[in-house]
This record gives C-alpha cells, sequence and structure tokens, in this order.
C-alpha cells in the first residue's frame, strides 16, 4: 500500500512555517494570502479556506486584496518552501524509508511491511496526521494500492481517505478530471464530450477513446480507472563523503598522517565510485594539539581545499596533491585529528580526438603543477599566483596582469592571427634610474651606475588612473629610448612616476 | 731441340696460368651468386635487414617571422633550440603566438620578463600558455636552478608542443657554469618527446647538444617623426641538424604595437 501526504494551499502553511509558534498559532485560522510577481504587480497565488470565504480568488492584485481589508498578505519564498518539503520529507521518513518527492507539497510514501510498526494502515495514517500537525502542517492523507491512486484521492478528497483495493475506480468516481495531468486541448475535448468527472472518463470505450486521443488518452483512462502501477523514486539524501580520524596520540610525523590519510581518501574514492560520482573540490581538516590556557577557546586548525579543473576519482593523485602540500608546510604542534571532505560532482565525459594536438592530461597536469609550486613558490609578494595562464586586465595601467590557474581541460578562445610585434622585456620592478633632461627631453639616462646617452627619444606619452583612491592613483610620463651602450644601441622604454617624482626603467625592447 | 723445350715449357706455363684465370673467375661468379641468393633469403625473412636507415624528418613550429622561418625551417620538434641575442624576446614571442594556436605551450621565465600586452597583442592563446614565474618568492634553489627543475618536470609530464625557458635575464657567468651533461640530458630528453624545447639567452651555451642555435642582432630602429615604429633585427643560423651549408644573415622588421 502506498500513502500519499498531500499539503492544501502548500505556499500558505510554508509561509505559517517560518512565523514564530505564537504569532503561527495565532494566524492559522486568520485569512492568509501569498503573493508573488513583480513587485509593482504582485498578485495572489495562494490563499487559505478563509481567506476565500472573505472572497479572494487567486489571481487577484494586491491592491485588489488590500480594499478587502482583515487579510493577512506574505510574499512567496522559495527558501520557505523548500524548507517546508524537507519538513515533509523527513515527517514521512519516520514511518517508512522509501518516500518519493513527488511535488512541492506532496509526497508518497510505500507502507509496505510497516504494519507490525505502526499497525493497520488506518491506524498509520492517524499517526502520520498527528506528526504532521505537531511539526505544523495540515494534511490530507489518502492510502490505496498504487501510488497514482493514492495521490488523487489525497487532492480530490479531505481528511483521511482509505482506498480499498480492486475499488479504485469507484471511489474515485467523483474527482474532477482537472486534476488529471491531461493539456488544455484534451480537456477542452473532454469538456465537450460532456465527461467531467473520473467516472465518466473510466467508462469510455478504451479503442474509440485510442482513435481520438492517441495513447495519451488511454494512459489519462488508467489514471482515472487507478490501474497505473509505478515504482516509487524513492528520495535520497545527498550523500556526505567526509572521512575523519583522530589520533589516540597525536602525530609529529608526515608517514603517520599519509598512512592515515591514504585510507581515508581511498574509502572516500571507492565510496564515490559506488555512486558514480567523482570530486573536484576536496577539503583537508588538521586540528592541532595547542595545549590552551584557556579551555573554552577552539584548539589551532589547519586547512586547505583544492580546487580541480576535471573531477576525479583517482585516490593517488588526491594522495599526492595532498601530500606535496603537507610537505611544504611545517606545523606549530602536533596533529590529533585529521579530516577529508570530498565534494561530489558528476564524473567528466570527455570525448578523445585522435587528431587533436597532444595535450597535457589534466589529473597529472595538477600533480606537475603542484610540484612546481613546491619548487617555485605560490604567490609572490602582490599576491599574484606564480604558475598559471596569464591574464590581461581591463585597465588602462601598463602592463596591469593577473595570473590565473593553468587547465589543460578549459575551453580555448577564439583568437586573431599571430602576428610578430615588438616585445619588452619587463623588469619586475621596474628600475630606478635618473634622467637628465634638456629642453624637456631625456638626454641622459643613468642605468647600473653608468651614464648613457639618449641618441634618440619617442615621447612623451602620459597616461594617468584611479586619481580618486590615494593608494591606488598612478600618473606616468613615458619614453622610448635608445641608448648608446657597449654592445652597441638599445631601446628602452623608461618613465617619469609622476606622484612619487622618480624616473624608472620599465623594460628594455629585445 | 732446346728453342723447342723452352717454346713447349712457356706455353706450359701459360696454359697453367689461362686455367688458374678460369678458375678464378668461375670461383668468383659462383661466390657472387652465392652471395645474391643470400642476401636475397636473408631479405625475404628480414626486409629491414640491408635497408638504408633514412633519418626522419624533423618537424618544426613556425616562429611565425617569414624570415627566420625560411632560414632555419622553423624551431625543431624533438629537439633543443638556442635563440640569443638582441630580439630574442620579439623571436620568443612571437614563437609562442604561432605555437598557442595549436600546441600547449609553457613558457618558464627565470626572471619574470614576459611582456604580457605584447604577448596578447600578437596573438597568443593565454589559455593554453602555463607561466612559470622563477625566484619571485623565498625558496631554497636560485632562479636558474628553478628553470631547469621546472623544465625537466615539464618535460617529463608531456603533453606540450613547446617548452620555452627564458633565461635572458640572468648574468652569463651562471649559465657559463652549468655542466655540459646538463645540456646533454636535455637534448636526449626531448630527442624521445613530441615537444620543442626552445631557451632564450643572451650567448649560446648548449654547443653541440643544441639541433637549432639563432643568434640575432640589433639593428638601428625606425623612428617614423616622433615616434618608434619598427624594430630591425639580423638573424644568423649559428648550427642547424639538417642543412650543414653556411646560412647567410637575413634582416628582418618587426613593427611596434603601436605603429
Amino acid at each position: 500500500m502506498f500513502a500519499c501526504l498531500f499539503v492544501p494551499d502548500f505556499a500558505v502553511q510554508a509561509a505559517l512555517l517560518s512565523e514564530p509558534g505564537g504569532t503561527r498559532e495565532g494566524l492559522k485560522r486568520s485569512p492568509i494570502a501569498v503573493l508573488d510577481g513583480p513587485l509593482n504587480l504582485l498578485k495572489v497565488i495562494a490563499l487559505n479556506d478563509a481567506a476565500r470565504n472573505l472572497g479572494i480568488e487567486a489571481g487577484m492584485t494586491k491592491l485588489q486584496v488590500e480594499t478587502c481589508g482583515g487579510i493577512f498578505l506574505r510574499k512567496r519564498s522559495a527558501d520557505n518552501e523548500v524548507a517546508a518539503q524537507a519538513a515533509l520529507l523527513e515527517c514521512a521518513s519516520t514511518f517508512s524509508p522509501r518516500v518519493e518527492s513527488t511535488v512541492s507539497g506532496t509526497v508518497i510514501l510505500d507502507l509496505a511491511g510497516t504494519e507490525k510498526l505502526f499497525g493497520s494502515t488506518e491506524k498509520t495514517s492517524c499517526k502520520i496526521a498527528v506528526r504532521a500537525r505537531q511539526m505544523g502542517f495540515h494534511l490530507r492523507i489518502a492510502v490505496a494500492a498504487n501510488p497514482d491512486a493514492a495521490l488523487y484521492a489525497a487532492q480530490g478528497f479531505k481528511g483521511i481517505t482509505i482506498v480499498p483495493t480492486g475499488c479504485e475506480a469507484k471511489q474515485l468516481a467523483s474527482l474532477r478530471v482537472g486534476i488529471l495531468p491531461v493539456t488544455p486541448e484534451h480537456l477542452d475535448v473532454l469538456d465537450s464530450w460532456g465527461i467531467h468527472n473520473f467516472g465518466s472518463f473510466a467508462s469510455l470505450p478504451s479503442i474509440a477513446l485510442v482513435e481520438r486521443l492517441g495513447q495519451e488518452g488511454l494512459r489519462l483512462q488508467k489514471l482515472a480507472q487507478g490501474r497505473v502501477h509505478r515504482p516509487l523514486i524513492t528520495a535520497e539524501p545527498a550523500p556526505e563523503f567526509i572521512e575523519s580520524f583522530e589520533f589516540d596520540d597525536p602525530v609529529e610525523t608526515l608517514e603517520s598522517l599519509a598512512f592515515i590519510l591514504n585510507r581515508l581518501l581511498q574509502q572516500i574514492c571507492s565510496r564515490l565510485a559506488s555512486h558514480s560520482l567523482a570530486t573536484n573540490e576536496l577539503r583537508l581538516r588538521l586540528d592541532l594539539e595547542v595545549r590552551q590556557l584557556r579551555p573554552e577557546i577552539e584548539g589551532e586548525q589547519y586547512k586547505h581545499d583544492w580546487k580541480l579543473p576535471v573531477p576525479t576519482q583517482d585516490k593517488n593523485m588526491l594522495f599526492t596533491l595532498m601530500q606535496l602540500d603537507l610537505e611544504r608546510n611545517t606545523f606549530s604542534a602536533p596533529i590529533k585529528k585529521v579530516t577529508v571532505e570530498a565534494v561530489p560532482v558528476r564524473p567528466r565525459a570527455a570525448q578523445g580526438n585522435l587528431f587533436a594536438p597532444p595535450t597535457p592530461e589534466a589529473e597529472k597536469m595538477e600533480i606537475v603543477l603542484a610540484r612546481i609550486r613546491g619548487v617555485v613558490g605560490s604567490a609572490d609578494s602582490e599576491g599574484v599566483i606564480c604558475v598559471g595562464s596569464p591574464k590581461s586586465i581591463d585597465s588602462h595601467k601598463p602592463n596591469a596582469f593577473t595570473v590565473q590557474s593553468f587547465s589543460s581541460a578549459s575551453e580555448r578562445h577564439s583568437l586573431s592571427a599571430a602576428v610578430p610585434l615588438g616585445a619588452l622585456r619587463v623588469f619586475r620592478p621596474a628600475l630606478e634610474a635618473s634622467v637628465e633632461l634638456i629642453g624637456g627631453t631625456p638626454h641622459f639616462v643613468r642605468l647600473w651606475k653608468r651614464h648613457r646617452r639618449v641618441l634618440a627619444a619617442s615621447g612623451p606619452w602620459c597616461s594617468s588612473g584611479n586619481w580618486w583612491n590615494k593608494t591606488t592613483a598612478w600618473a606616468r610620463e613615458e619614453w622610448d629610448v635608445a641608448l648608446k651602450t657597449f654592445e652597441g644601441i638599445e631601446y628602452y622604454r623608461i618613465y617619469l612616476d609622476r606622484i612619487r617624482k622618480q624616473w624608472f626603467v620599465e623594460g628594455v625592447f629585445n | 731441340m732446346r728453342s723447342s723445350d723452352a717454346l713447349l715449357t712457356t706455353l706450359s706455363a701459360w696454359s697453367r696460368i689461362i686455367n688458374r684465370q678460369r678458375i678464378k673467375s668461375e670461383s668468383r661468379s659462383s661466390a657472387l651468386m652465392s652471395s645474391c641468393s643470400l642476401r636475397t633469403l636473408i631479405e625475404t625473412r628480414i626486409p629491414s635487414a640491408f635497408a638504408t636507415y633514412i633519418p626522419p624528418k624533423l618537424r618544426t613550429i613556425l616562429t611565425g617571422i617569414s624570415e627566420i622561418d625560411s632560414m632555419s625551417g622553423g624551431v625543431p620538434v624533438s629537439g633543443l633550440t638556442e635563440i640569443c641575442g638582441m630580439g630574442k624576446t620579439s623571436v620568443l614571442v612571437s614563437l609562442l603566438a604561432h605555437a598557442s594556436h595549436e600546441h600547449y605551450c609553457a613558457l618558464v621565465d627565470a626572471t619574470d620578463t614576459l611582456d604580457t600586452v605584447a604577448a596578447e597583442a600578437a596573438g597568443t592563446d593565454f589559455s593554453r600558455l602555463l607561466w612559470v614565474r622563477c625566484g619571485k618568492t623565498k625558496q631554497k634553489l636560485r632562479p636558474l636552478e628553478q628553470a631547469f627543475k621546472v623544465a625537466d618536470m615539464l618535460l617529463q609530464s608531456s603533453g606540450f608542443g613547446l617548452i620555452a625557458v627564458d633565461l635572458g635575464g640572468l648574468a652569463e657567468k651562471l649559465i657559463r657554469n652549468v655542466p655540459i651533461s646538463t645540456w646533454f640530458r636535455f637534448s636526449r630528453v626531448v630527442e624521445n618527446q613530441p615537444t620543442a624545447l626552445v631557451f632564450v639567452e643572451q650567448h649560446p651555451y648548449a654547443t653541440s647538444c643544441a639541433d637549432l642555435v639563432l643568434r640575432l642582432t640589433s639593428a638601428p630602429a625606425v623612428f617614423s617623426g616622433q615616434i618608434l615604429t619598427n624594430f630591425n633585427f639580423k638573424a644568423e643560423t649559428i648550427r642547424t641538424r639538417e642543412k650543414k651549408t653556411v646560412q647567410p644573415v637575413r634582416d628582418f622588421s618587426i613593427k611596434a604595437q603601436w605603429a
């Protein structure tokens, strides 16, 4: 047997659930309407019986409702409805492990095998109603031999309805055809035939019905007869992939930690594989054993997150990433607890291309990048990362760039054709220099403790930006100069920082 | 009588010589026949036994500068290339722009000197470029050592069509101290990989380990009025793997970004 829990006026009940306990009880018997839509055109989408008695209908505007007076108006909240649906599922889950979240405000549960726990279906239905009332819901409950019959009975009849097995068609006969999942065109056809309820629809000859409405008509008729048997699509809570281990004695060596980490990752990866999932985000938390003077203060923790470019189930790769990070760090205290969490995502489905150029393997590349970070460091003093793909910043400031993480799985950008251009060897940071000007034009540049004569100069090219912010403001006067050196003539870009009143050499054209 | 004896002796000697010659020629022809049949026999069983090894034609990646490409044929794949002298950065940027349209590229920048603006303007696909900025943090290794170690890691990882190592900003004496075995090792590793390994330096250091050495020198740039518009360079091939003939020096010009 299947029981359907149907919450009439779900949006209203969801809005009430978010109210504080005392207010909620007061509002239950009051007329309430829930509004939705653009702010300038809010319309009623749901209301309770008390509001209906006042003459309010769905579709009325806020202004029309307010003229009635004495009605409480609430704005529709998707979060409230999600929370209410979760509460309804939780209520149903206390009576059966197999629960389907059919639509908002409706759940169907399989009662097979629950008789010994909760008694007959009537008793179980009463217990469900009591439990739901405790949680703040006013339900309609129907029990039938198949989920769809239970669903339509719950939608059509108030209170608790038990549909005896084999009497579905008779029991559902009085229901309106409109509650079936019928298209407006078919509904018009049925209306023109004078078919208004389940009973008259169920009694139509099947062959003639198929000739006129097709297979869809036959399916609707079977629903009206209560003869459709389908399996429940059970709502399973999203699995969490968290593993942790608390050491009896805090560990100080990486080997001891690596042994446990390897085991935890193996468990997580095997669980991911069993759910046909992968992970692209891994979180590590290490609780350190720090002697606390005040016990109420939490101990010190080390946290690190890895965001991978492609989802993976490869335990060895994840372990290597963690190991490389832990090798780079030293901790001030021994480790007492380790927690690993993987964020589940769908595995990557990629089609290989025989004729495509060789590509660095995305999973392997992450390990290589982690190793390179171990050699060159993660980020410079300004916080720009040292290993990645360059990206220009949308700014007028010369040489403004950032570095983003490199991924061989990223989409290729559309590009213009390659054109050879003169490039600068940029000095980062720019070199301080002193410049002698004659007639406003650079004449001598003192660089690397040597005076160099300016043979030709192009400029000044003035630019400035961020003038509204003193800390980030910049203003510069650029010159491209040809300097006489021992090797011959070299071309440099120099600039005057007009805020700091200092000359710099930005780079050499090479 | 004496004269007849002498004649007989001479005739018999001649007949012996003729017989010996005939036997020799017969044995030679039979030996030739046997060697031919033996060769045929071996070739039927092992077709490549007597084949002459013709080294495969080197695949190359074009630099995008027609003068250099016509002179050297481009940067050899599975080979070590050195680009040195004035103008090396412009050639490197052009090479990255050209290569990134077809391959994943890596730039190991020992002194963090990449001009990102010029690289983007030249058409480099940044999504396919891995830029490793060495010497930006306090690490145990010096920038040169970092660059070599990173290049080695990237070579081992495979998948990159071009790995460029920019050592142009480092002091000459530092790179001179690099043992030849290091260059030799790089050339051996890259030999078996579909990757072009390019070193950008002030001077060539890899000697015979390099498959291509390009030396560039600068020529006076063009100022159009008050604006620097063109950079002129001369390119010369010092060493190639294929062409032994001395290539003439080629002049080429590269536009400035704003020209």
